[in-house]
């Protein structure tokens, strides 16, 4: 049974970070962790902020040279169905339609799944590739800062006190190929036990790969691009990739698998990876 | 500080009627339906948003019931698996599970029938695919999915 909690829903921003300043206080949008969790007991929260009603989080733009901004109220199956994004960003509707169901797709939030910062979170590893930055609001006013900073740990994120995500910012989208995927015990119901995203610009010569569910953080590999350039040649791209992958990433041993198969995912991934976005 | 409460007034619109009730924050919307409103067509399977027993359709879109709160509908627009045969007349997907049977126990019935409604309401003419994807948040114990799958597959050819 669910601990009973207080429930609030504010009408304003303001009132927002007003009631998160609480002891034990949890924004609530999507709640598909968090119920569960308060269910479990893993969570005990004293209050719950409900932010489905802020308009300042319900915003949605999606534009190729200016960027992308995705608001805290914003559900997965969305950002499957809209066909500008699939368009300009297809990655985050791969991302997406790999989390749980379509019953909790049409709950669970993009900013919930990063805000929850699961090491295996299947929509932080394109955020890292995007280089995508999180607009925080609270107490002292809105700050900014990168995903790769933003997420500090194994459920841990750089969110203070009375802090809330309000969206997230994406930059200019590189021209190229880029693509998601997960390795997973069974497909829908099971979380990953490596997810991989990567956006490769040929003209620009820029890679990015980011492995998650392999270390504490999401890991953005160092170096790809400069491994973009020293060669074109799709095979020993993909095996130097692979390898960088290897060295990059600390996995653990857990109920999913083991660290040493992790780690040999890890590298069978990115080079699948390397073959759909860099040929 | 302000005081916030722990009990929630709300106003639901379920199958057509309106509600107006003071809930527990606390309680799921599960329970709601069950325990507060006595639909207890909607079933409980693992409480943890996995199985898909408690999908129920909210604004027009299926949700797992029982990973949202109450509270969190005020307002709402609610259809549950008992909103769906009209004067003892059955839906044309209803009629479909029973003639395919789709069901065995029938403990995942109500769900699969939001889900699959649901999918027929938003595309009238899904493939197998989109089919099979819609209710991939629907588990059954039972039929092995294939009589399921072809019951939606009838109403959906039936309708084009
Ligand atoms: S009871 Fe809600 S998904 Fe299983
Ligand atoms: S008919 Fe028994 S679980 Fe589906």
């Amino acid at each position: 049974m669910i601990k009973p909690v207080a429930y609030f829903k504010p009408d304003s921003l303001a009132e927002a970070v007003e009631a998160l300043q609480n002891e034990n206080a949890r924004p609530i949008a999507g709640g598909t962790d968090l119920i569960i969790n308060m269910r479990n007991g893993t969570e005990n929260p004293g209050l719950l902020v409900d932010v489905k009603g802020l308009d300042e989080l319900d915003v949605f733009s999606a534009n190729g040279k200016s960027g992308i901004t995705i608001g805290a109220r914003v559900n997965l199956n969305f950002l499957i169905d809209d066909a500008k994004l699939r368009n300009i960003c297809p990655v985050l509707g791969e991302s997406a339609l790999s989390v749980a169901t379509y019953q909790l797709r049409n709950r669970a939030t993009l900013i919930g799944n990063l805000c929850n910062a699961s090491p295996a979170a299947d929509m932080a590893p394109a955020m890292y590739v995007l280089g995508a930055g999180v607009v925080i609001t609270g107490p002292h006013g809105e700050r900014k800062m990168l995903i790769s900073d933003f997420i500090t740990g194994v459920k841990r994120t750089a969110l203070g006190k009375g802090e809330l995500v309000v969206k997230v910012e994406i930059p200019e989208i590189p021209d190229g190929k880029m693509a998601f995927l997960k390795k997973q015990r069974c497909r829908g119901h099971d979380l990953a036990t490596v997810n991989v995203a990567g956006i490769a610009d040929p003209a620009a010569k820029t890679l990015k790969i980011c492995i998650g569910a392999c270390a504490v953080t999401p890991v953005l590999l160092k170096g790809t691009d400069e491994l973009y350039r020293e060669t074109d040649n799709v095979d020993e791209l993909a095996d130097r990739a692979a390898e960088l992958a290897r060295k990059s990433i600390a996995p653990i041993d857990d109920v999913r698998s083991s660290a040493e198969y992790r780690r040999d995912m890890a590298s069978v991934y990115v080079k699948r990876l390397i073959r759909k976005i860099c040929s | 500080m302000k005081e916030y409460s722990k009990i929630v007034d709300i106003r639901v619109k379920v199958n057509g009627a309106e509600y107006r009730e003071s809930v527990p924050a606390n309680m799921t919307l599960l329970h709601f339906l069950r325990e507060h409103l006595m639909l207890t067509g909607t079933k409980e399977g693992c409480g943890i948003g996995e199985c898909g027993a408690c999908t129920i359709v909210l604004n027009g879109k299926p949700v797992t019931s029982c990973t949202i709160l109450a509270a969190e509908v005020d307002g709402s627009e609610i259809h549950t698996i008992e909103g769906e045969a009209k004067n003892y007349q059955l839906t044309d997907l209803q009629q479909a599970f029973i003639e395919h049977h789709g069901e065995q126990c029938g403990f995942c019935t109500p769900g699969f029938i939001m889900s699959a409604q649901s999918l027929l309401d938003r595309n009238p003419n899904p493939s197998r695919e989109e089919i099979v994807e819609a209710v991939s948040g629907n588990l059954c114990r039972c039929t092995g999915y294939e009589p399921i799958i072809e019951a939606i597959e009838a109403v959906a050819r039936k309708k084009s």
